[in-house]
């Protein structure tokens, strides 16, 4: 699942090399962290959180196929 | 890509219209006011707001040929069928020689991969098909490409009322564009539902206006997203006794459906 939302953030930023992805799990809930560089954070997030939005759709679908609960947080 | 003149009577209602025409939401779009609009005198020498709509562009390309894509979006209105043609190019509207449509084919290819991937690490098991886009639902006139997803129960990729479809292509539209460097547009589909929802809209269509010039009542149908509404108002476009206008906000935006009067006709 950290694959799928640093796979995505690459794809959308201006420096993919600074896009880290972090996943952790917290009593069977996993959590990805997404950190982009400070000009790029527009860029994973959107306009009214489109974007982020977007991205915990797929994410969904995944945590869903893994048989899991999955939650996207971004920046600090 | 096509960008789209619309007017009305406020600046909002101008860009309101052109979004529906391109099925965008206004994040998605850069919009220039034209003109603003002004009321005459008692009538006379008045006029309403236009605005240019176009979907949105990380570098700018101002070399658009304006008139031309206009046209498009108009014959796409009008629903003509278009020859469904053999290039993947067909459908991306502007400059019809040989070399674009090889683009076109290699952007199309580009987005099927990256649509793979991204199914692939989402733990579904399916497999992309890319084929030009036919009908109004298929995004005919703007999308370069339809990338169709087939495989077993993927329900849950679609959505509640399509949601997550909408999701994986945003997100997709997005990724490609940034890649290449240009805006482009893919309508993606699963197991064919938006051919199913088109067919299913088109009869609604149908079905409403049958009743409104039956009751002579105008009929409101439930809020819908814009590309839906585009769906409606194109299945109507060459009805000679209703028109379509699309009422209320966000969320709520549905289409209504007036009989004409007889100096419309």
């Amino acid at each position: 699942m950290k694959e799928l939302v640093e796979y995505i953030a690459k794809s959308l930023v201006d420096n993919p090399d600074s896009v880290t992805v972090t996943e952790t799990e917290e009593r069977g809930r996993v959590v990805i962290h997404l950190e982009v560089a400070e000009d790029d954070y527009g860029k994973v997030i959107g306009k009214n959180g489109r974007i982020a939005q977007a991205m915990r759709a797929l994410l969904k679908v995944s945590a869903v196929r893994n048989e899991c609960y999955a939650s996207l947080e971004i920046g600090d | 890509m096509a960008d789209v003149e619309a007017s009305g009577k406020t600046v909002d209602e101008a860009i309101e219209k052109a979004l529906e025409e391109l099925g965008a939401t206004r994040d998605e779009v850069e919009i220039e006011v034209l003109e603003e609009p002004r009321s005459g005198v008692l009538g006379v020498g008045g006029h309403e707001a236009r605005v240019r709509v176009r979907w949105l562009d990380d570098d700018d390309d101002e070399d658009d040929d304006g008139d031309e894509e206009e046209k498009d979006a108009d014959d796409d209105a009008a629903g003509q069928d278009e020859d469904a043609g053999d290039d993947a190019g067909n459908a991306a509207a502007d400059g019809d020689d040989g070399e674009d449509a090889e683009d076109a084919e290699d952007e199309a290819e580009y987005a099927a991969q990256m649509l793979d991937a991204l199914l692939e690490m989402m733990g579904v098991r399916a497999d992309v098909s890319i084929r030009d886009a036919e009908t109004p639902g298929d995004g005919l006139g703007m999308a370069v490409a339809v990338l169709d997803i087939e495989g077993d129960d993927l329900g849950l990729l679609i959505g509640r009322r399509g949601e997550t479809l909408a999701s994986l292509q945003y997100l997709v539209n997005l990724m490609v564009s940034h890649q290449l460097g240009e805006q482009f547009f893919f309508t993606i589909d699963v197991e064919g539902y938006r051919r199913r929802r088109e067919q299913t809209l088109n009869s609604i269509a149908r079905r409403t206006a049958e009743q409104v010039k039956r009751t002579r009542r105008p009929a409101t149908l439930d809020p819908m997203p814009a590309n839906e509404r585009r769906i409606i108002h194109l299945a109507l476009a060459e009805d000679r006794y209703v028109t379509t206008e699309s009422i209320g906000d966000g969320d709520e935006r549905k289409v209504s459906i007036t009989l004409k009067s007889p100096q419309q006709r």
